[in-house]
């Protein structure tokens, strides 16, 4: 990549990560009602004061902003009011410092499982593409991967739960508390979230793998007598990972907050639980900060997507130089 | 494979299922047998086929089925009126930026990467906190939940639409046929609407049964998170209401469940059959 290009890349990501954190500063704003007696109901009016002076609702739109985001680069992401109180409230960090490891390490697991099954589910599709196998494979995966998230969750936990009583239905266990019970308590969500990534990846590989087998490259190995899965893993694989990537990227992004109805449903209490509670009883600090993580997050990875992406198949670097 | 002549099964039986549901919805108020919002205090929490309760009851004695058929009016009304909106706004957006390009090009494509760089789940969570009761206390009172889910869907699936109608439209633009009718001197307009707008929808159409397929799931995952409609008034609620009872009648919440994904199946078997036939339809031009 030159460095022409990677400036515009990193300008381009400043202008939209400004437009995304103002434009939710924006729609916080519309959020209707009167925040302070949301927030606080039987505050005095001392507290009230203080209360709508930490909200920044003296302030414009513009100084509101600028402070928050002074805040939130030193790392300072507001205050979680307690509702029934008339005063005071948890630091939204000290939420997050629980919430969100959780959320990572569905999203890991979520990845880490989609990924080990589709590679060679992709692949084996590929290399027996039209055939039996592949058709009833492939439209199996299709029709599985309709079902939503929350509501195979709920078939998991009904059957693993409930029936076979073999892994605990609600709750998260953290690794301190043994690993056993940890993977117990994630491995219903990380199923029921990696299934329909099983099918989208397997699908994508699957095309793009059928796309590489008809390059000369592979022609020519084939003809130098090297054997079927030397070429399908070390000529083939790779250029043709570029589009799983991206794609894995991508939905890995999509799930900080994107989990939030599988959390739900498991009890997970991670980052989207306190995301949709903090909408939900309008803790505008807190909405702010966290939809700016996610959206951060969201841009980091498609960043880091697209320079993987050049690393993976050097042909997308060559095509872009030119 | 396929024979030539003979629909595939799948498109049959997503057929099948679609007409059920629409049937469902546009008649089932005049369908005999209990009514989703009566209480059956005698029969709380029936198995299926018990006495007039086909598919049972839930925890408050109101009718698995007649839920379902009162669920497929609001779960598809719902998403489906906010698909068409959004395909109209969308689509119309994604052209004039495609076509027009220059600065409204620019805001449209910033606007809509804006939108598209925070997971649609976060979005509409902020939408519906928009749209909906401005008194968190009272949830009932402000906007009717169907008005705020609509509204709210619709914003969020806008931006997908109209990036997909940009690029298909920018895709038509440098075609001959736009060329010659430019020089033989038609106006754009009747060019975008006799050349680009009827070349443009047929990509949109696949994009539309996929989106239907997909505000079905959020609305169920809203309800999950109580932000839905109420007391079993969806099929997302009618799950959402019932799964604590997961281990004492499980068909309260499996069957509306089953009930959702095949539906999405069914949309999602759709657009890929769509996507296909208008591949094959492009690439021969």
């Amino acid at each position: 990549m030159k460095i022409k290009s990677v400036a515009v890349t990193i300008i381009q990501f400043v202008i939209v990560l400004f437009l995304v954190t103002f434009g939710i500063t924006l729609l916080v704003r519309l959020l209707p009602g009167d925040p302070v007696s949301t927030l606080m109901p039987f505050a005095t009016e001392e507290t009230r004061l203080q209360l709508s002076k930490e909200l920044g609702l003296d302030a414009n739109i513009f100084q509101y902003y600028f402070r928050w985001l002074g805040d939130f680069v030193t790392g300072d992401l507001g205050t979680y009011y307690a509702s029934t109180g008339n005063g005071g409230g948890v630091a939204v960090t000290e939420m997050l410092a629980v919430a969100f490891p959780r959320t990572l390490l569905l999203m890991i697991y979520v990845i880490a499982f989609s990924l080990l099954v589709s590679i060679p589910v992709g692949i084996l599709l590929a290399y027996r593409a039209g055939t039996r196998l592949d058709n009833v494979i492939s439209n199996t995966m299709f029709t599985i991967s309709a079902i939503p998230a929350f509501a195979l969750g709920l078939g998991l936990a009904f059957i693993f739960g409930v029936k076979l009583n073999w892994v605990p239905v609600l709750g998260y266990e953290p690794i301190s508390q043994g690993i056993g019970k940890h993977i117990k308590s994630m491995i219903l969500p990380t199923l029921s979230l990696s299934i329909g990534y099983v099918a989208i990846f397997s699908r994508l590989l699957r095309v793009d793998t059928i796309a590489t087998l008809r390059e000369d490259f592979v022609t020519m190995a084939s003809s130098k007598g090297l054997s079927n899965s030397w070429i399908l893993w070390r000529h083939v694989f790779r250029p043709s990972s570029s589009g799983i990537l991206t794609i894995a990227g991508l939905n890995m992004a999509g799930l900080i907050g994107g989990s939030v109805f599988i959390e739900t449903v498991f009890a997970l209490n991670g980052f989207g639980n306190l995301l949709a509670v903090s909408i939900a009883t309008r803790q505008y600090l807190a909405i702010q900060s966290l939809v700016a993580i996610v959206a951060i997050a969201f841009l980091v990875f498609n960043l880091l997507t697209d320079l993987l992406y050049a690393v993976v198949d050097p042909r997308v670097a060559s095509h872009r130089g030119a | 494979m396929e024979h030539k002549n003979r629909p595939p099964l799948g498109l049959i039986l997503s057929g099948a299922w679609g007409a059920i549901c629409l049937f469902s919805a546009i008649f089932g108020n005049f369908l005999p047998g209990p009514k989703w919002d009566d209480y059956d205090y005698e029969n709380f929490s029936s198995p299926m086929f018990t006495d007039g309760h086909f598919l049972g009851t839930d925890t408050d004695g109101q009718d698995i089925l007649a839920g379902l058929i009162h669920g497929a009016r609001t779960s598809l009304g719902v998403s489906l009126l906010s698909i068409t909106i959004s395909l109209a706004i969308g689509g119309a957006l994604g052209i004039l930026a495609a076509y027009r390009r220059g600065w409204i090009d620019r805001v449209l494509s910033m606007l809509f990467n804006v939108m598209l760089s925070v997971p649609n789940i976060v979005l509409v969570l902020v939408f519906v906190a928009i749209f909906s009761s401005p008194d968190i206390s009272d949830p009932s009172a402000g906007l009717p939940k169907w008005i705020v889910l609509v509204a709210s869907f619709t914003l969020i699936v806008i931006p997908f639409l109209g990036r997909v109608a940009r690029s298909s439209t920018l895709s038509w633009t440098g075609r001959e046929f736009v060329l010659v009718a430019e020089s033989i001197g038609m106006t754009r307009r009747s060019i975008l609407l006799t050349h680009i707008v009827p070349n443009v929808v047929p990509s949109l159409i696949s994009i539309y049964c996929l989106g239907a397929g997909l505000l079905i799931v959020v609305e169920g995952g809203l309800s999950v998170l109580g932000l839905g409609f109420d007391s079993g008034g969806s099929w997302g609620s009618m799950l959402a209401k019932n799964r604590n009872e997961l281990a004492f009648s499980p068909h309260t919440t499996l069957i509306p469940a089953t009930v959702i994904a095949l539906t999405v199946m069914s949309l999602n078997y759709l657009a890929d059959y769509l996507r296909l036939r208008i591949d094959g339809r492009e690439s021969r031009i």
